[in-house]
């Protein structure tokens, strides 16, 4: 019963935090995320995490065929700090992912929302949190397809 | 009584101002609760601690309203905290709050605070709980953004250690300008920065000391991209400071500065990445207290100074994980120790769809390699004094070579192996007895069937020709759906010198998931060693026992 009442008032609004990208620019989660009905699929990870790079290269794979049904668009959120930092742009592009990346180098990001473990997604749609998935397992993708279709 | 008092009244602020527009006002937060039950184990030999029930338990709420968050954190250590985390975490009470108002120039905050400098090596609080690192600043912060392109922090505080706070004042000041910004470079991103770090401890312990109570800390920085390429670098400079060789032995006839350089460049495109990092850490130790060097909780740690090499998620590859090397340890001839210098190189490479060695569906391919030495150069014993050479590397501390290769046959079938090669001199490293080289071979298999179902199976082996020598360890994972799993795991430590130690180190599990919530029971038993998160590690006893988690995000 104590869960269910989490879930129920789980939060709704994205923190006010700039996080920069890879090139360096710093972008605002409050003012830059707000295309009217698009859905934004925040999804934490670390370069470390096994898990995490599976769920990845999963959505890697099925945006294309995704995005014929969905508007969205997938912002992969590299918690890695200073230590692994270096590593998330090289990953990226030698994985071939073509996902916009925004560094959470002191998890300022990751903290707010409370996150404990990653994988961990948010989907954001105007500006509102609609869905929260804690952790990853093959097949979670499909899931969460059927959640955007729904939204 | 005064926190509560401070977070009630922030709080009953935030519920007056918000009645007016109800719906502008929001809470959230999150909970988190590890619980374990020891248990005796005489296959171990293995005594439950007294306590035998002991949980650690986090509450965070947060309230918003406009440009206005305030937060309080409530911890929890009952009947006491698991094994070996800092016993300053006891009972139940108000750890951190805050209160933060933020908008597009300034962000202002009050209470406690997590803060990092450039890449840490001066400053970095942040929370870790599965380390039982929480080092946040107490006192008042301020960053000011007039401009796109500069940044300015400045910050007071006290440590937190504990419940409560270190005996010492912190200062910092951060400036960054974006030089693309004010040049309007299209195509190349180009940044300096420079930090100011004090850290203000009274001397009382010793009656003429040889060093002042402020330590000065200086970093500057540059960070350069230009299409695929990219660099960085950071020099930082610590003055003249007393140096403990072991925690609450502060020397007054030993007294030195300390430096840091960290070099990264890199070059990527589609398909491949290539990075390389260069570090040179000489007396780098830094903590809020000089006594509490070198404690074995990360309590009073000022600064950020992981061991860089490639985070290990393989059970084998983590037996003889590197420890970084930042401080100053000469106990006698053998071990002579002001730092260390070395460096890490990664590649990835994708071999696409369709190609010769892609197949059908890809293969990735990822590389690292990671050497780590003594600095070179003259050390004085039994008067201690040491006079090191810039780039001259001395003894090796440590080396890794690692192969992965990630390789997706059919849309349900993926497998990953792995190989590492590693040598860590325990004996300079840990300053314990052995040097290890040791061979670890890895590989996974993942299948996935029905509409959400899969299996993994991992299989791993090393070969290490001393300390516990050989092991043999498999997982087996079977993923009901999305929301339920189960797994059991066991590492065998066959090949060890003493009969009596060639344990089984098995563990039976289940993990729950729904929306924000995690539940995850365990049975089994810990193997004793390091634990590391993010390069930053803790020991942990041998144990056995029951273990429920639990975490949600509201």
């Amino acid at each position: 019963m104590l869960f269910v009442g989490f879930s129920a008032m789980a939060q709704k609004e994205l923190p006010n935090l700039n996080l920069n990208t890879l090139e360096g620019k710093s972008l605002s989660l409050k003012n830059d995320f707000t295309e009217k009905d698009k859905i934004y699929i925040f999804s934490f990870w670390a370069t470390w995490c096994t898990p995490c790079i599976q769920e990845l290269d999963e959505l890697n794979d099925l945006q294309t065929e995704w995005k014929k049904s969905v508007n969205f668009e997938i912002v992969a959120i590299a918690t890695d700090d200073s230590r692994t930092q270096k590593r998330v742009k090289p990953l990226i592009n030698g994985k071939g992912w073509e996902f916009n990346v925004l560094l959470d180098t002191n998890q300022d990001f990751k903290r707010a929302l409370s996150i404990v473990n990653i994988p961990y997604t948010i989907v954001v749609k105007n500006q509102q949190i609609v869905h929260i998935q804690n952790g990853y397992v093959p097949g979670s993708e499909k899931e969460l397809l059927e959640k955007l279709k729904s939204l | 009584m005064k926190k509560i008092l401070f977070c009630g009244a922030v709080f009953g602020f935030f519920i007056a101002s918000a009645q007016e527009k109800t719906n502008q006002i929001s809470v959230f937060g999150g909970l988190e609760s590890n619980s374990t039950w020891y248990m005796n184990d005489p296959g171990l030999n293995v005594v439950h601690p007294d306590p035998a029930i002991r949980s650690n338990n986090y509450l965070f709420v947060n309230t918003k309203y406009k440009g206005w968050t305030a937060g309080i954190q409530v911890e929890s250590y009952e009947d006491e905290a698991l094994l070996n985390y800092n016993p300053k975490y006891i009972d139940t009470n108000v750890a951190t709050y805050y209160l933060q108002y933020k908008n597009e120039t300034v962000d202002v905050t009050a209470g406690y605070f997590y803060e990092q400098f450039g890449s840490g090596l001066l400053l970095r609080s942040w929370e870790d709980r599965q380390l039982g690192v929480n080092n946040a600043l107490r006192g008042g912060r301020i960053i000011f953004t007039p401009w796109k392109w500069l940044a300015i922090k400045g910050l007071y505080g006290q440590q937190r250690t504990g419940f409560d706070a270190a005996d010492s004042d912190i200062y910092g000041t951060d400036i960054e300008f974006g030089l693309s910004d004010i040049f309007q470079f299209k195509t190349t991103e180009l940044s300096i920065g420079g930090s100011y770090v004090g850290r203000d401890q009274k001397v009382l312990t010793i009656p003429n000391p040889n060093y002042r109570d402020r330590t000065d800390a200086y970093a500057a920085r540059i960070n350069f991209a230009h299409h695929g390429f990219y660099a960085s670098g950071e020099y930082d400079y610590k003055s003249d400071d007393a140096i403990v060789e072991k925690q609450d032995q502060v020397k007054n006839n030993f007294i030195k500065p300390g430096q840091a350089l960290l070099v990264n460049l890199g070059y990527s495109k589609k398909n491949f990445g290539i990075d390389g990092t260069f570090r040179r850490l000489e007396n780098m130790s830094f903590y809020s207290e000089r006594e509490a060097a070198k404690n074995s909780f990360n309590d009073r740690i000022m600064n950020y100074l992981p061991g860089l090499t490639k985070q290990q998620h393989y059970n084998l590859a983590n037996i003889y994980v590197y420890q970084a090397q930042p401080g100053v340890a000469m106990p006698d001839y053998t071990v002579l120790k002001a730092g260390e210098i070395g460096g890490q190189i990664d590649v990835f490479y994708n071999f696409k769809k369709g190609s010769t060695l892609g197949g059908k569906h890809g293969t990735k391919i990822a590389l690292n390699y990671s050497e780590w030495h003594a600095l070179s150069g003259d050390y004085y014993l039994p008067l201690k004094n040491y006079d090191v050479d810039y780039l001259a590397f001395g003894k090796k501390y440590f080396s890794e070579y690692n192969v992965e290769i990630d390789k997706r046959w059919t849309d349900r079938w993926q497998t990953i192996f792995a190989y590492i090669k590693q040598y860590n001199n325990l004996k300079l490293v840990q300053e314990t007895v052995d040097v290890v080289n040791a061979d670890i071979v890895a590989g996974e298999a993942t299948y996935k069937f029905g509409r959400s179902k899969s299996i993994r199976i991992v299989g791993e082996h090393i070969w290490a020709d001393a300390d516990k020598k050989n092991w043999a360890a498999g997982t087996f994972e079977f993923n009901v759906n999305p929301k339920l799993s189960f797994y059991t795991n066991d590492m065998w430590n066959y090949g060890n010198d003493d009969p009596d130690a060639r344990n089984h180190y098995y563990n039976f599990g289940t993990a729950f998931r729904y929306k924000s919530i995690r539940a995850a029971l365990n049975y089994g038993r810990q193997r004793g060693g390091l634990v590391c998160v993010g390069g930053v590690c803790r020991f942990v006893p041998e144990s056995s026992g029951l273990s429920l988690s639990v975490n949600a995000a509201f």
